[in-house]
């Protein structure tokens, strides 16, 4: 992979910009796409939504058997995240951060957090990960 | 001009770890049990008309029809390959059937085949791909797992009934002559194994498998010069569908599964209730379980009493995966369906010895495929009866 295909999506990888079908009410995220994957309008009438960085857990799993460049264990959601306004929200596979694997249930809310995910050769690939508010956790 | 597909012969292999045989082998042993099994015997040179070939090509020796030809001797002949992730080959079979119910073909052999052995860094370098918001190592078991964590959340389904589809299949596995994994297993055993993707244990998952399998179908003008006692196919069909369209269920089950069972029972004018023996999709224990209620055995949330009630063994009222399924028999990717519908091609002429069912009269068989980093897949359904 290379720079072109993180550069294609940087508004949505960085600014969490969505894409609501109008008839549909589907949210396209973080592909921006003509047509619709839920209602099959094509093409589709999309508007832009904005994303917030609350997301709530709606099921997970603890990877504990990876490949060696994996940390492991690895608790990877998914994440359904809220729209700024009505909405539905944009549903994700996300990766958690600073988890405590105790705190992670079907319903947790989570913070979406702006951190470097990886690196594309030498350059930092920059998008969000997830974690349990802190205040929650004391 | 639509006409009758029937079975009228099935070839199997012994599944397993076959560090001494070749892709070209495995093929070549399928095949050649395939015209061992066909009862008046078959002259594939002359009778097969054309060929449809399932494999995901793990081991990069298997693209296009021409490796058939290779392995078999078939050369001169239409030979097309499928692939559909895991439902590859149920999805060949159902080309196969479309080309002889059109007229197109009369006789047609399927074949899958899958050398896991030989490569199987492809299935988990995927899972090492660096994606933005699809994860970094979305392995299977992940995925299933997620089906799993909230299947329990939403149903009240328990760990211990999840393991139960794994120890029913070892159970299966252990009396079935084909089958890769000869082990019983209990339900501590199968919460003991080392977790791989939690909740998911090492016994929830599937072996990795080398295998191959071939079928023969044929118009209902020239089946009987095959075999006096053929399987009608009732119904096939093919859908798709992703969790990211979050369509109902869209968390805990496979809408692709459900929308190819409504049509398969559709064109075969039965119901879920109808269906005496079924080969399902069982790469994960939880697999299985959420595909009882895709494909109606059950109701939603209720596969896991289905399992612990027995229902589904060998002596249930709706016995699934007596051959051990693909977590005893294992999952030889482009061998798996086509093995399925020899199995269930065994099962209603009443050839499967100790894991032969109680007079079945209609089998099910059943595939999902997943692609695109886990976010979409592919159901498929085919139904065979006896005429």
């Amino acid at each position: 992979m290379s720079g072109p295909r993180y550069h294609r999506t940087k508004r949505q990888d960085q600014r969490l910009v969505g894409f609501e079908c109008q008839d549909c009410g589907w949210v396209s995220f973080p592909e921006e796409r003509r047509v619709c994957k839920r209602c099959g309008e094509a093409p589709a009438d999309y508007e832009e939504v904005q994303l917030t960085e609350r997301g709530e857990v709606m099921t997970f799993v603890v990877q504990e058997y990876l490949p060696d460049e994996f940390e492991t264990p690895t608790p990877l959601a998914m994440v359904d995240i809220e729209q700024a306004d009505d909405g539905e929200p944009a549903r994700v596979y996300g990766i958690m951060t600073e988890t405590d694997l105790e705190e992670l249930e079907v319903g947790t809310e989570v913070e979406a957090r702006f951190r470097e995910m990886f690196t594309d050769g030498d350059r930092p690939i920059n998008s969000f990960r997830f974690s349990v508010p802190r205040e929650e956790k004391a | 001009m639509t006409q009758d597909v029937h079975v009228v012969g099935a070839g199997m292999m012994e599944f397993g770890r076959h560090h001494d045989k070749s892709f070209d082998d495995l093929l070549e042993e399928a095949y050649l049990n395939l015209l061992d099994d066909v009862d008046k015997g078959i002259e594939p040179k002359k009778d097969i008309d054309a060929v449809w070939y399932g494999t995901v090509d793990i081991a990069r020796e298997g693209m296009s029809g021409a490796a058939v030809s290779h392995a078999t001797g078939l050369f001169e002949k239409p030979i097309t390959q499928v692939v559909n992730a895991c439902a590859t080959g149920s999805d060949a079979f159902r080309n196969a059937v479309m080309a002889i119910e059109s007229g197109r073909a009369d006789v047609a052999m399927v074949i899958g085949a899958e050398k896991m052995h030989d490569s199987t860094e492809g299935l988990i370098a995927t899972a090492a791909l660096d994606r933005l918001w699809r994860g970094r190592g979305v392995t299977m078991p992940a995925f299933f797992g997620m089906r799993a964590t909230r299947h329990m959340e939403e149903y009240g389904t328990t760990r211990e009934q999840i393991a139960e589809i794994s120890v029913k299949n070892h159970d299966n596995g252990s009396k079935y002559p084909y089958a890769h994994q000869q082990f019983e297993c209990s339900v501590e055993d199968v919460k003991d194994s080392p977790t791989i993707s939690h909740p998911l244990n090492l016994y929830d998952c599937c072996p990795v498998t080398d295998g191959a399998a071939a079928v023969v179908v044929a118009g209902e003008d020239v089946a009987h010069e095959f075999t006096d006692d053929p399987v009608r196919v009732a119904g096939s069909a093919l859908s798709t569908d992703s969790f990211q369209r979050a369509v109902e269920n869209s968390l805990t089950h496979f809408g692709a599964s459900r929308r190819a069972a409504d049509r398969a029972y559709e064109e075969a004018g039965i119901g879920p209730d109808d269906i005496d023996v079924a080969e399902v999709h069982d790469c994960f224990s939880i697999t299985e379980l959420v595909t009882y209620e895709d494909l109606g055995f059950c109701g939603i949330g209720e596969g896991g009493t289905l399992v612990e009630d027995g229902h589904t063994r060998i002596d249930g009222d709706i016995p699934v995966n007596p051959s051990g399924g693909l977590l005893a028999k294992g999952h030889p990717i482009g061998a798996t369906g086509v093995a399925q519908l020899a199995e269930i091609y065994e099962q209603l002429r009443g050839e499967a010895g100790d894991v032969q069912v109680n007079d079945p009269e209609i089998g099910l068989q059943h595939n999902i495929g997943l692609g695109r980093n886990a976010t979409g897949s592919v159901g498929c359904v085919n139904i065979l009866e006896r005429p």
